[in-house]
């Protein structure tokens, strides 16, 4: 085929245009429109929604708790974000979170180690089993050719599945009537940050993995080479890319990931694992759903993450100032991901009519 | 003169910065078979795609018996009667033949209650009536998962009858079919048109066209380069009308001896389960020679080297690369051993479009210094600014023109696109460089540049295996040539001997008079 060069624009407004941030906040610029469509057709002041979502998470009193919120979505953003730069789609972190805490909780529970050392032992011995569960989607992938979202999709549940049973049948608090663990001992509490009531040391070791994340993103041959795979595999295939060993690398780190949240969480108040407790408040998704809204990009990913933090936390705040139900936050999020799917399916069109795209 | 069944008039279409179709003009007339012939890209596809609705021309329009047509989708191609028979076929597995043949529009039973439900056995009929009436064997009750790939295509094909399809486009219909399902499938296709049906079949197989066509239309580079009668065209003709470039002069000028082997391959097979795609090639590459392969695509020069680089497996046979087996290596151990390469899909496999020119310029060189390391205290971490000052070297050795190396590859023009992958690949000073269609669908200019540069290239004591479907691109450059045909090499000719007509002779199978 013959070639010409596409009409000549200007640089700058290009650049801007293509700006890796550009559509994250048109997306969620668009989704608060519809929302505030929704509301006014619903018969509800989008204003004052929208003022009592964000006083909700933002006001001084919620700011620690939607802080330690931030943190647990962030973390799960990344477990999504790390093969999601690689073009594979882990949908498995609610197994892979389960398996990393109720490992904290064995641990914290029964290994005799000091002090210091069990509540480091807890997180490790979390991030290893829930990092070597979620790598068995690798070579299930390379070998067997079933797609990453779908093992990963399939194993969670036997995951959850397997930590419910652990709690109710060998590891239940036999004082209480609850499916829960008994609490765990002091030394395998995490440290709190100040006089903070909720976000702990938990959120400082999950901004810590951002930054690892990032790094080995941005700096290392291994970042690169999953950034290559996730533009055009074939490419990465022909350049001498070990497809099959970064795709290890990746959902075993992306496993780890989520065994940290799964241990922050359960070395957090309550400092129990509770059966369904780590995934009933639905961290898993919202990450993912961040994570997609960034692209996966490490440095995009505290910003999608905020917007569906505030939007989780603040419909509390939502439903009492403004007498809206907090189900629309919901919405709301649900709506960022359909904004976000329907450029997929423009560009698709485009391409069918033959305008570029880029 | 009667007027033409469907008439394709100044289609033009473009796709980005690519012309897939530039002022095309195709004729079909009722009661023929049309050829239509190209390499791959040469905007064959598109075309068939526009006649069917799944593109819109963004110049030209089509007439169907005289009249002005639009087609917003292939709803309307169908109900202007016209069928298309894909490559990859459309059909269900699991239900059964009569089933899928009139899928989309059967018939029901009879009775206000029992309206919704199909007539299986008015199916079967009209299936049976149909194959009996175009000589299409299949059994009307067989799910169609058991059938071979000939069957399936019939299904196909019925499936187009089925919704009185008057033009049945068949797009490289013979691909997965054995010799004897080939001549099947021709004498269908010649019954079909006998009864009335305007047949056009595209495909880059000349004696297919030769064997069963009555008029022939050939593109190349998305214009129309040969529209002639069958009965009155030859096999060199239309080697040249879809592969001739009369720009290229011959630049190999001089060289000395060639030295010791870069590249040995022997018996070499590759299958992808099914069929053979290269069977039993054996070949030499040495330093200080360029070894052309020649070949109308399709005759599996693509998967011979895409075997050498290891991206696709050796069923049979030995590839050494300077001396060492690497038969089972992986891509990375036979690229650190001394192979580098020009894939012939630029997009697709030779570049990342979403990516920058200095992030593609990177890699494989992303372990090595200076951009990256591969032992010491750096080992695996990656130097931006050396990724940088790399990709501007490049940029300005080989004349890339873009703005800036921070620019993602798909705001480069084709042939600064593919520039920048000889830049890269040239750049290892590997041994052996595999260049497959390095100049394919770029302007003159960096036609010449690319030309220079794999010449010079071979004079610094590399070895080039150069896969091109351009005789005059072979002769310009190969010191000599192979021709493939079939997934075998049936000729060799030293430059000295070559010439367009012997080799466009070996490519059609013509000076062995097979036809499969």
């Amino acid at each position: 085929m013959s070639t010409v060069d596409a009409a000549p624009k200007p640089p700058l407004f290009r650049a801007a245009v293509r700006h890796p941030a550009v559509v994250p906040v048109g997306a969620v610029l668009v989704a608060v429109l519809i929302g505030a469509v929704i509301m006014v057709a619903s018969g509800i002041d989008p204003v004052r929604a929208y003022t009592g979502v964000v006083e909700g998470a933002l006001a001084t009193d919620n700011l620690d708790y939607t802080l330690s919120v931030f943190g647990l979505i962030l973390g799960m953003a990344i477990v999504f974000a790390i093969p999601l730069r690689m073009g594979e789609y882990n949908l498995g972190g609610n197994g892979q979170l389960v398996l990393g805490g109720i490992t904290a909780a064995a641990v914290g529970l029964y290994a005799p180690l000091p002090c210091a050392l069990l509540v480091v032992a807890a997180v490790l011995a979390g991030a290893v089993a829930a990092g070597l569960f979620a790598a068995i989607s690798a070579p299930l992938s390379e070998r067997l050719g079933i797609p990453v979202i779908i093992s990963t999709l399939l194993l969670s549940p036997i995951a959850v599945a397997f930590g419910s049973y652990l709690v109710r049948f060998r590891m239940t608090d036999t004082g209480s009537g609850v499916s829960q663990t008994p609490r765990l001992p002091d030394a395998a509490h995490l440290g709190t940050l100040g006089d903070l009531r909720y976000a702990n040391v938990g959120l400082v070791l999950v901004l810590l993995v951002l930054v690892v994340f990032w790094l080995v993103d941005s700096r290392t041959a291994v970042g690169f080479e999953l950034r290559t795979l996730g533009a055009n595999r074939r490419f990465g295939a022909y350049g001498g890319v070990h497809i099959g060993r970064l795709n290890l690398g990746a959902m075993a780190a992306a496993g780890a990931v989520a065994g940290v949240v799964g241990a922050v969480m359960v070395l957090s108040p309550p400092y129990r694992f509770i059966d369904g407790a780590l995934t009933a408040p639905g961290y898993t998704f919202a990450g993912v759903a961040a994570a997609l809204l960034a692209g996966g990009r490490p440095l995009l990913l505290p910003l999608t993450v905020a917007v569906f933090t505030i939007l989780q936390v603040g419909g509390a705040g939502m439903e009492r100032d403004a007498d809206v139900p907090r189900q629309l936050s919901e919405v709301l999020q649900a709506v960022v991901i359909i904004v976000l799917a329907l450029r997929t399916v423009v560009e698709a069109r485009r391409a069918r009519t033959g305008r570029a795209t880029t | 003169m009667t007027t033409p069944a469907v008439e394709l008039v100044g289609i033009g279409k473009r796709f980005g910065a690519v012309v897939a179709n530039d002022g095309v003009d195709l004729t079909l007339r009722r009661g023929s078979v049309h050829a239509v012939m190209g390499e791959n890209g040469a905007g064959k596809s598109t075309l068939m795609s526009i006649l069917y609705g799944l593109y819109r021309p963004d110049t030209g329009h089509i007439l169907r018996d005289g009249r002005r047509v639009e087609f917003a989708s292939p709803l309307d191609a169908i109900a202007e009667r016209l069928g298309m028979v894909h490559q990859h076929f459309k059909l269900f597995d699991s239900m059964t033949v009569a089933e899928n043949v009139v899928l989309g529009q059967e018939p029901r039973r009879s009775g206000r209650l029992r309206r919704s439900l199909l007539d299986r056995a008015a199916a079967s009929a009209r299936v049976t009536e149909l194959a009996g009436r175009y000589g299409l064997a299949v059994d009307p009750g067989a799910r169609v998962g058991t059938l071979p790939a000939g069957a399936r295509q019939r299904v196909e094909i019925l499936k187009a009858l089925h919704r009185e399809a008057e033009v049945l486009i068949l797009d490289e219909p013979t691909a997965v079919l054995t010799p004897g399902e080939v001549r099947s499938l021709f004498a269908v296709i010649r019954r079909a048109a006998d009864d009335g049906a305007t047949v056009v079949l595209v495909t880059h197989k000349i004696h297919e066209v030769l064997d069963v066509s009555d008029e022939v239309t050939v593109l190349r580079d998305g214009v129309v380069t040969a529209h002639v009668r069958t009965a009155d065209t030859t096999a060199a003709a239309l080697v040249t009308a879809m592969t001739g470039r009369d720009v290229v002069p011959a630049q190999n000028t001089g060289r000395g001896e060639p030295g010791e082997p870069v590249l040995e391959v022997e018996h070499l097979a590759v299958s992808d389960g099914e069929r053979t795609l290269v069977g039993d090639v054996s070949l030499t590459v040495r330093r200080g020679e360029i070894v052309g392969i020649a070949g109308v695509s399709g005759n599996g020069q693509h998967d011979l080297v895409a075997t050498l680089l290891g991206t696709h497996r050796a069923a049979a046979g030995s590839i050494r690369i300077a001396g060492v087996d690497v038969t089972d290596a992986s891509v990375r151990e036979r690229r650190a051993l001394g192979v580098a390469a020009i894939p012939e899909d630029r997009r697709g496999e030779g570049t990342a479009i979403t990516m920058s020119v200095a992030e593609n310029l990177a890699l494989g060189h992303h372990r090595t210094p200076p951009i990256g390391a591969s032992s010491g205290r750096r080992r695996g971490l990656l130097s931006g600014r050396a990724m940088r000052a790399r990709a501007q070297e490049l940029i300005a050795d080989f004349d890339i023109r873009t703005a800036s190396e921070q620019l993602p590859v798909g705001s480069l023009s084709g042939g600064n696109a593919q520039k920048l992958v000889v830049a890269r690949e040239l750049a290892h000073e590997a041994p052996l460089l595999i260049a497959e269609q390095p100049t394919q669908g770029v302007d003159i200019g960096a036609i010449e540049a690319i030309h220079r540069r794999l010449i010079g290239y071979r004079d610094d004591g590399h070895g080039v295996l150069l896969v091109s479907h351009e005789i005059s691109e072979l002769l310009a450059l190969a010191d000599r040539i192979l021709v493939m045909l079939g997934g075998r090499v049936v000729a060799e000719f030293a430059r000295s001997d070559a010439t367009p007509e012997n080799i466009g002779a070996a490519m059609s199978g013509a000076d062995q008079a097979v036809r499969a």
